[in-house]
């Protein structure tokens, strides 16, 4: 750990709003990822079932829309809440791609390989930050919209329906696999957080890992708390 | 009387070569046969022009012989000469059909053979006094069984929809047949919402017959015709009303049932020039192809970037921590 004895700063990454959100997120896209994928599996694997199978497909299918309309709610709400509220603002503002992620994204990959000494210094949000939280937008238009049609299957004609199923099914597997391997292991598996990152559950990043990972944000956030402003969504805590 | 033994069987030989041989077995075990359908029939009503040892030059099983059976409701021989005209000038018949090898034709025992009935006819009737009522008049209790398995066997669901997929299958996924045939194979079938749902033992949704026969608008599997057929089921024009049979897709409009087949071959769905002027289905199974390369490509892409990164990013930590850097 800290060679120095430093007193453990911590500061706010995420609002109570923020967190309930992702969590709502998180469990009803895993309900549709593990629902949704049982119609993918080999019949033979389906069989397994067997007398169980009935009961096990109608309950996966209650699961899904059930999961499908709390995801389209929170999607909803938290547009509402980008457009509506301060904190919001500010969130999808920091979130805006801008031309030094580009920047950022270069130089960071010749760090990572060892080709420059210095990390680039980063801001609130980083570039892959970035990328996931729009990919949100992107894929979950499309299963929304996808997965809507389906539900109301009788009203399109069957080449629409066949459209909308190889959308929905190309979306969920990229993102699936794009939480498991970008999500998943910058939370989980990342030398910096392992085991666990538990913004997700209390908000705080600590001073050093923000120092590390959003140096710029981190330098913004200290000349507030030297001198205190309004309109500023951070808090301290000692 | 010989068929009786056990052992009465015969080799065939198809030529010289021994592995042609095929030993074939002509032992019928009496209180099996007396349990199947066609238990109270004698061999001879079907195994016509038997009448000397060995039993040489006899005709096939003819399923439209009237056999010995009369027939409770019309007081004449009972025969499936009805069906078997049904179904010869149906596409699988040897008239409806306009294939080239005729030889390749399903024939009835393809798909009937004669199973046994219900082996636990006596639980499954205990405590039914509806019956007692029979055996007042029909002493015998063969009579009162034979006829109550004949009804409540056609009451109950003969097979599951499980069993006709893989029946029809036996033929209608055989590569080598249907190229032969110029007929697509149906594997496509199984990656179908129908066919996930119906593997999972959900019985709403269709398995072949409901759509290629259906019983509800007065089709059968013994009349299943081709889809270029104006009656039938799955002519373009007729499709709509096989979806909306009660129970399915009832408020689908003709729109609902338009464009290409149900469930295309896979290999049918592939990237290739979209020109306005192709043939609908094609049309559509190369969108639907297109569509998939674009998402094999974003996927590739993505996920190996992502990957990517991540590794970058692992090792790149290790080695500040190795440096005994500022990280934790």
């Amino acid at each position: 750990m800290n060679s120095e004895q430093k007193t453990e700063r911590k500061f706010l990454r995420m609002t109570k709003s923020q967190r309930i959100q992702h969590v709502i997120l998180f469990v009803s896209t895993t309900i549709l990822i593990l629902t949704g994928f049982m119609l993918q599996a080999d019949n033979w694997l389906i069989e397994i079932f067997g007398d169980y199978g009935e009961i096990i497909f109608s309950i996966r299918s209650w699961l899904h829309r059930i999961a499908g309309v709390i995801v389209a709610l929170v999607c909803v709400y938290h547009l509402l809440y980008v457009i509506s509220t301060e904190e919001g603002k500010s969130w999808a503002l920091d979130m805006l791609p801008r031309p030094k992620d580009a920047v950022d994204a270069y130089q960071n990959v010749l760090f990572m390989m060892g080709l420059r000494d210095e990390k680039p210094k980063l801001d609130r949000f980083m570039y892959m930050e970035k990328l996931e939280y729009w990919s949100v937008y992107f894929g979950m238009t499309i299963v929304i919209i996808t997965g809507t049609m389906m539900w109301t299957e009788y009203l399109w004609p069957r080449f629409y329906l066949e459209v909308a199923n190889v959308f929905h099914l190309g979306e969920a597997v990229l993102a699936a696999l794009a939480i498991i391997v970008g999500h998943i292991f910058s939370v989980h598996y990342n030398p910096h957080v392992y085991p666990m990152n538990r913004t997700f559950i209390d908000g705080m990043i600590s001073e050093e890992m923000m120092k590390e990972e959003h140096e710029l944000w981190y330098e913004r956030e200290i000349k507030n708390i030297d001198k205190p402003a309004a309109g500023t969504d951070s808090n301290e805590k000692t | 009387m010989c068929h009786k033994y056990p052992g009465l069987g015969r080799i065939d030989s198809n030529g010289s070569n021994n592995a042609n041989k095929i030993k074939r077995v002509f032992y019928i075990n009496n209180s099996i046969y007396e349990k199947t359908y066609h238990g109270s029939i004698r061999c001879k009503s079907c195994h016509t022009g038997v009448t000397k040892i060995p039993h040489n030059g006899i005709k096939k099983v003819d399923c439209a012989t009237e056999c010995h059976i009369i027939d409770p409701s019309s007081n004449k021989p009972f025969s499936h000469k009805k069906i078997v005209n049904d179904f010869n000038a149906s596409v699988h018949g040897s008239e409806g059909s306009n294939t080239s090898s005729k030889e390749d034709l399903p024939v009835c025992k393809d798909c009937h053979s004669n199973k046994a009935y219900h082996a636990d006819f006596d639980q499954q009737t205990a405590g039914m006094t509806s019956l007692k009522v029979c055996e007042e008049c029909h002493k015998s209790g063969d009579f009162t069984k034979r006829f109550y398995e004949h009804i409540s066997y056609r009451i109950t669901k003969r097979r599951s929809s499980k069993e006709v997929v893989k029946l029809c299958s036996t033929c209608h996924a055989d590569k080598e047949l249907m190229d032969k045939h110029e007929l697509d194979i149906v594997i496509g079938f199984s990656n179908t919402f129908h066919a996930k749902a119906l593997f999972y033992g959900n019985t709403e949704v269709p398995n072949c017959l409901n759509c290629h026969a259906p019983y509800q608008l007065g089709f059968s599997p013994h009349r299943i015709s081709s889809r270029k057929n104006s009656q039938s089921p799955t002519n373009p024009e007729n499709k709509h009303l096989t979806c909306s049979q009660s129970g399915c897709h009832i408020d689908a409009e003709k729109s609902f049932a338009s464009g290409g087949y149900v469930h295309p071959s896979p290999e049918k769905i592939k990237i290739s020039k979209i020109i306005g002027s192709q043939e609908k289905t094609r049309f559509q199974n190369t969108v639907i192809g297109w569509i998939q390369m674009f998402y094999k490509v974003l996927i590739t892409l993505v996920i190996g970037g992502l990957a990517f990164h991540r590794v970058l990013d692992f090792h790149a930590t290790r080695r500040e921590k190795n440096k005994g850097g500022h990280l934790k």
